[in-house]
């Protein structure tokens, strides 16, 4: 154990009401110093998450199986009779979309995501996903936090723990919800669980400004600012009473950084100044409203990044809807995937070659996830397909991940995991260790257990390494 | 054979014994342990798994130990049932991941065959079986500090006052050459004292006079005060993680859920003995305190609705459900992380897997839902029942002598069977106009009976007439190979298709129905695979119940269909909410079906108002069944692996419960309770003493209170916390008296400004040379800045107020922004949604239920400061704040700065402050001081 790590734990959770030795600045969210280090030299620096909720479907999108067109109409193998999440299974059903190679490397993706395709000569296929929960809220929970219960701390703001902030002026874990609604587990996707409140995720989007970032319209700037400097003058006072307290002094810089991102959240959440070819590029000028402001949102996550944000969570569908408004095709996939993967595809494609040519995707790991996959069968008397958490796919691009790869492999059918099935814990494992992490070593005590974002599982997938 | 495991008197007749049965063939086989088994088990299996730091925790080196286990928390072995035994499994290599040994030669199939006879035969180990000399015990022993009984310790010799708590504080002070700070101020003792106990500043009239006023009657008065209980509620609450909803994705609310805070609030306030605390709220229904067994429900639990249909997620959801149980009872009220071994062995803690299943034996017969809330206003519903109930009879009387006045059939049931002279048909049809609620038509089953003279064949039916061999069946199944169609089917989030209609299947918890795709007209028809004899329709309805409509037949004889049934010959279903004007009945003006209808309407209500009477008072807590459903240990706490039934009991490390597997329900409770109200349990009043110091000086004895185990923490004060232990069993378990004994004393008393050498010795002052200030929390700063405004609501008790625009249900919950007089009671009467932060005061660790949650963190964020300078709840209190002391004082600028710092600080401003201020206030208006001053540390800190 690191004792800065200790000593750090131990003042956020209290229990060191003055601690003279640690720096001031590590009490809050701007720590540029070193308090905070990778466990070993990291490949990469920031991550933004895309995830898909609702759960795409892996056989319409990336997981190409022949298979499908030849029984389509068949039942599946040995499995005629399934019964799973909503009920009895019909027939195996061929893809919506039709699959066609992409790039060098030929890879199969579907008509689906065709921008996203051109891209997959940058990208590395996790194909053997497995979720332990069939069931969204939970399922997502397992994507996000590593457990299925409420109440885990997020990917998120175990790396904002782990790794602190770089940031003087902006929190380190930004959460980006999607302009249609929240993802179906809420708060609890970047929720800070048992670990300090200081390290979960701000939401902020371009649709949702950061909650009470200005003061109030019947307060002008110059009273604003008169009181602020009431406030400090009070504060010092009391500070004088409490030589050494740094539970004080971390409370006068909260007020300061409070008052920079007052500054700073407008100018990085305010688009105007991209160009006309950026914003095209993210299909930011699409008539369809979704569309824009998922592009805009997709922009955003690359500014944040660019001013210095650690980890950025980017959400693309909303809450339970009967698929209306996320990606839970169970009744009529085509009709609404049609719909989402417009929204979806230019944004993510833009954003992943936006990285690119501006040099950023060196030192940015992007993670594209879904909290399971769907069937390969279409659900009995319906034209969509049942959740599916026995395989499916994710993939990563960017910082330190093997480029036009695919690592894992479904059935034939895309009904099962097959072929080195990874766990959601081994993905977390990979990420964290991407960042410089050792998951086993990334602890926080809690209720009787050092807790940790992979439980007690998980295995770094050292094929997909660069 | 049985004579072999008789004990050891018998031991010295064995080979006499042997010799009688010689001729036996079971017993040639005998297998001879030393020198069979034993070198089987020391060249294959001794190296890893000795005594040695064994791994996977299992020695096969003992008997016991074989049948206690390793880690895995399974059996090595079971005597006499070989079949299922771990060890064989593990060493022929069922799992080829988990064969043993990892490496070198398997065991051969001789030598295995050998092994399953030995355990078959009793795994016989001579001298170590039970009852002889080298027998190990197989109940767990620990050496662990808190598993060991306590006793009253020797109070050290201190001579600066007679309060035993001082003295052991000193005493450690003094060995680490540290001395207790001077006594705090009397503003700041008062104010410590009034937020410890209440979660309040106090009230100006108690600070005018601080100086003068006793501090032995100050701690009574506020002791006394409701206050109190709503403060130290919280606490309890966060423990349990305690939530108004169900958690997960649906996050339903528990509309009845209230009812156990109020309990909770008034046991403190009563200071219930902490003994028939825990006891109510485990055995609330011998005890006829319903409300109290909402501490047994107090976690998340899922909906039967969003489990999954299969066998494995209903039991796997049963089993997430009975563990929120255990987490509840053993990290609450015995400081033990039990829940650690619900897959293995605790890693820590001398707690086995099995006994995690013990305890989950003892909540085998509870569920989460509402139950009766037994009382004086449950007593006053009931008593309205009888008169309520004549009412609905007659109201039915009179419906029904209309009835037989306009002669109509009675109204159609949820399963109606129409019946009619049989006929020889190929199909039917219901053809459904309106239903009860307007909404889409919905049916489980449609079916067709055929008559009992039809044989299911497609012979001539009229030749067959005196046949009588075979009995009425439903033809319209999709297994006797009929068709079904329909005018639509919705395409909803779950399968609705008209298929539903003929699968024979309508168990509620199975099956779904089929729903039209939208309100109106529509219809269903069946046809059958040949044409056959019927002379019924019957159909199984669902939410939407076809109140208007007509059965038809196609008639094989003119291939018409024919009209066999229709509902406007029938009374009005009470639940039909159609309007008046749009109901046809045959042959009835329309008058008179408003006769109908209105005497209908009258019937619905009586009976509603009489179901809601008879229901009673409700409190969404425990329920029970009387025949508990067995119990298994559950292999890596997979619910599809069973290992074994288990009992009831506790932790075996505590002293195990003497119960059979088939123990009464009630009973298995009552063993729990009397075993952990025992003033001898070495846990119960350790943990309780330590949550109440915890939350006088912001840690505990113990760092850790929900986990006394190996990975909590030591205490601090090993011999205080047995002390107060002690006193709290010795003074009939009463909090408030340790309340009174830490108040009492110096330690509580001191100053908490810090001393430059003190701190270099003992930074965290966990050896309190000063009184550790800390920030105060969520829902004080909350109720200050309301008692600060003049706004706070003191309304005691019932439903909670909101803090989002909704109760429960699916995310994407807004909160409120702004707040009336409801809204202005104590934060503890927040309506509690789980998983979801609280607006503004939720990014002060405010916890959000998901997690049981014994001690807060004390974060710092910029999103503090961005809430309480600009929320329009803390503007909006502030300007409520400026007009209260405008009221009060007047025009006067410094005695408005006064009044705000005596409500605020509870001191006059000085000078400086003064002169710094003044300007703020003349310039910006006094509403602006205010909003400063719910900003400083000074308000928000607890020194």
């Amino acid at each position: 154990m690191v004792p800065n790590r200790l000593s750090r734990r131990r003042l956020l959770s209290g229990s060191a009401a003055a601690l003279p030795q640690i720096a001031l600045a590590s009490l809050l969210a701007d720590r540029t110093s070193a308090s905070e280090k990778p466990h070993f030299s990291a490949k990469a620096k920031n991550v933004i998450v895309v995830f898909c909720s609702g759960a795409i479907s892996h056989v319409d999108t990336f997981d190409f199986k022949p298979e499908l067109l030849r029984l389509n109409g068949k039942p599946l193998p040995g499995n005629a009779k399934l019964v799973s999440f909503q009920g009895p299974n019909g027939n195996l059903t061929a893809p919506l979309w039709k699959f066609r190679p992409r790039g060098q490397s030929g890879k199969m993706v579907s008509d689906l995501v065709p921008r996203i395709g051109e891209l997959a000569d940058e990208i590395c296929f996790f194909h053997s996903m497995t979720n332990k929960s069939n069931t969204h809220g939970p399922a997502e929970n397992v994507m996000n936090t590593g457990f299925a219960f409420d109440g885990f701390p997020s990917m998120g703001s175990w790396i904002n723990f782990g790794l602190g902030s770089e940031n003087k002026n902006l929190p380190a874990f930004v959460a980006i919800e999607d302009p249609r609604g929240m993802p179906q587990s809420g708060p609890n996707n970047w929720a800070s669980g048992f670990l300090p409140a200081s390290v979960q995720g701000t939401p902020l989007s371009t649709t949702m400004p950061i909650r009470y970032l200005q003061p109030p319209k019947s307060v002008s700037s110059k009273t604003d600012t008169a009181a602020r400097d009431a406030l400090q003058f009070m504060e010092q006072n009391f500070q004088r009473s409490y030589p050494g307290d740094n539970q004080l002094a971390g409370r006068i810089a909260s007020y300061e950084l409070a008052a920079r991102m007052q500054m700073h959240v407008p100018e990085v959440t305010d688009l105007s100044q991209e160009s006309a070819h950026t914003l095209k590029l993210y299909g930011a000028d699409s008539p369809d409203k979704t569309k824009a402001a998922f592009a805009n949102n997709c922009i955003l996550a690359r500014r944040l990044i660019e001013s210095g944000v650690r980890f950025v969570q980017l959400f693309n569908g909303a809450y339970a809807s009967g698929g209306r408004i996320n990606w839970d095709g169970h009744s009529k996939l085509k009709e609404q995937y049609d719909v989402h993967g417009q929204i979806l595809d230019q944004p993510v494609a833009g954003l992943l070659r936006d990285l690119k040519q501006r040099g950023m995707l060196e030192s940015t790991l992007v993670v594209f996830a879904t909290e399971f996959g769907r069937m390969p069968m279409f659900q009995a008397g319906t034209y969509g397909r049942d959740h599916n958490p026995l395989g499916f796919t994710c993939w990563m691009a960017g910082a330190g991940v093997r480029k036009g790869y695919s690592y894992g492999a479904t059935d034939e059918f895309g009904f099962k995991a097959v072929e080195n099935v990874a766990t959601v814990h081994d993905f977390h494992a990979t990420i964290l260790h991407l960042l410089g992490l050792d998951h086993k070593r990334l602890t926080f005590y809690h209720n009787g257990i050092q807790r940790r974002l992979t439980d007690v599982h998980g295995k770094v997938i050292r094929d997909v390494l660069a | 054979m049985k004579l072999f495991t008789s004990g050891p008197i018998f031991a010295s007749l064995c080979g006499f014994v042997l010799l009688l049965v010689a001729d036996n063939s079971a017993a040639s086989d005998a297998v001879l342990f030393e020198q069979e088994i034993l070198p089987l088990l020391q060249s294959h299996c001794v190296d890893c798994h000795g005594a040695n730091d064994p791994e996977s925790g299992l020695r096969v080196d003992r008997r016991s130990s074989l049948i206690r286990g390793g880690d895995s928390g399974e059996a090595a072995l079971t005597p006499n049932q070989a079949d299922g035994s771990l060890l064989l499994q593990l060493v022929r290599g069922d799992d080829a991941d988990r064969r043993m040994p990892p490496e070198g030669e398997s065991l051969s199939t001789d030598e295995i065959a050998l092994l399953s006879r030995w355990i078959d035969q009793g795994a016989k180990w001579p001298g170590q079986m039970p009852g002889q000399k080298d027998a190990q015990d197989d109940t767990l022993q620990s050496d662990h500090w808190s598993l060991q009984p306590f006793s009253r310790p020797k109070v050290p010799r201190f001579d600066q006052g007679n309060n035993a708590i001082d003295a052991f504080i000193n005493k450690r002070l003094d060995a680490a050459g540290l001395t207790f700070s001077p006594p705090a101020d009397s503003i700041s003792i008062a104010r410590r004292v009034s937020f410890v106990l209440t979660g309040l500043p106090p009230s100006d009239s108690v600070t005018g006079d601080a100086k003068e006023r006793d501090y032995a009657t100050m701690v009574d008065e506020l002791l006394a005060s409701p206050e109190y209980g709503q403060r130290w509620a919280q606490h309890w609450l966060d423990v349990i993680r305690w939530a108004e909803t169900v958690g997960f994705e649906t996050n339903s609310e528990r509309k009845q859920a209230w009812p156990y805070r109020d309990w909770v609030i008034d046991a403190f306030n009563s200071d219930k003995p902490y003994d028939q605390f825990i006891r109510e709220q485990i055995l609330g229904d011998e005890l006829g305190q319903d409300a109290a067994l909402g501490f047994l429900v107090a976690g998340p639990a899922n909906l039967p609705g969003q489990i999954g249909r299969d066998e494995e997620a209903m039991r796997q959801s049963r089993q997430d459900e009975l563990d929120e149980v255990i987490q509840t009872v053993s990290q609450g009220i015995m400081g033990l992380t039990i829940g650690c071994a619900r897959c293995h062995n605790h890693k820590f803690d001398p707690i086995l897997q099995k006994d995690y299943y013990s305890l989950q034996a003892i909540f085998a017969g509870m569920s989460y839902g509402d139950r009766r809330l037994r009382g004086e206003a449950d007593d006053r519903l009931t008593d309205r029942v009888p008169a309520e109930a004549e009412k609905l009879r007659s109201l039915i009387a009179k419906a029904d002598s209309l009835r037989v006045q306009k002669k109509l059939r009675p109204p159609l049931p949820s399963f109606p069977k129409e019946t009619f002279d049989p006929i020889l048909a190929d199909g039917v049809r219901i053809e459904i106009m309106a239903t009860n609620n307007d909404g889409a038509a919905s049916l489980y089953e449609l079916q067709a009976w055929t008559s009992e003279h039809d044989n299911g064949a497609e012979e001539d039916v009229s030749k067959n007439a005196s046949s009588q061999s075979s009995t009425s069946r439903n033809i319209a199944l999709a297994s006797n190979g009929s068709r079904v169609s329909a005018s639509s089917f919705a395409l909803a989030n779950q399968t609705r298709h008209f298929d539903n209609l003929i699968d024979g299947s309508s168990d509620r918890r199975q099956a779904f129905p089929w729903v039209a795709a939208k309100a109106g007209p529509a219809w269903a028809q069946v046809d059958f695979a040949n044409s056959t004899m019927i002379n019924a329709v019957a159909w199984d309805t669902s939410s939407g119940v076809p109140v208007d409509l007509v059965v038809k037949v196609r008639d094989v004889a003119t291939g018409q269909w024919r009209a066999v049934a229709t509902s406007r010959d029938r009374m009005l279903r009470t639940d039909d909410i159609r309007k008046a004007e749009s109901i046809v009945i045959d042959g009835l003006s329309q008058k008179e079906v408003k006769e109908l209808w209105s005497v209908n309407q009258s019937v619905n209500r009586t009976r509603l108002s009489v179901n809601r009477l008879k229901a009673g008072s409700r409190v969404y807590a425990a329920r029970f069944s009387e025949n508990p459903a067995a119990t298994w240990q559950l292999r890596r706490g997979d619910p599809m692996q069973r290992i074994a039934m288990v009992p009831p009991s506790t932790p075996v490390v505590l002293g195990a419960l003497s119960l059979g597997i088939d123990a009464p329900e009630r009973t298995r409770r009552q063993a729990l309770v009397s075993q952990l109200t025992s003033p001898h349990h070495p846990l119960t009043a350790r943990v309780i003493v330590n949550r109440i110091w915890q939350h006088h000086f912001g840690i505990g004895i113990v760092e850790t209170p929900s986990d006394f185990g190996k990975m909590g923490s030591l205490p601090s004060h090993p011999q205080l916390l047995d002390w107060l232990a002690s006193e709290l069993v010795d003074n009939n378990w009463s909090l408030k008296h340790i309340h009174r004994l830490i108040l009492n004393s110096k330690t509580f008393q001191q100053s908490s400004v810090p001393r430059p050498a003190a701190l270099q010795l003992d930074a965290d002052s966990r050896l309190l040379w000063r009184f550790p200030p800390r920030r105060i929390e969520a829902e004080s700063i909350r109720d200050s800045i309301l008692q600060a405004s003049g706004k706070l609501n003191s309304q005691m008790g019932g439903r909670g107020f909101n803090l989002f625009q909704q109760r429960g249900g699916l995310s994407d919950y807004k909160p409120l922004e702004t707040f009336d007089h409801e809204g202005w009671r104590r934060m503890i009467y927040a309506h509690k949604i789980r998983m979801q932060s609280v607006d503004v005061f939720g990014t002060f660790d405010c916890p959000d239920a998901g997690q049981m949650k014994p001690r807060r963190t004390q974060s710092i964020t910029p999103l503090q400061s961005l809430s309480l300078l600009n929320s329009p709840f803390v503007n909006r209190q502030a300007a409520f704040f400026a007009s209260r002391i405008e009221d009060e004082v007047g025009a006067d600028l410094n005695a408005q700065i006064d009044r705000a710092f005596e409500i605020a600080f509870s001191r006059k401003a000085t000078d400086p402050e003064r002169i710094e201020l003044i300007k703020l206030v003349r310039d910006e208006g006094l509403m602006q001081m205010c909003r400063v001053l719910i900003n400083t540390s000074e308000f928000l800190y607890l020194r």
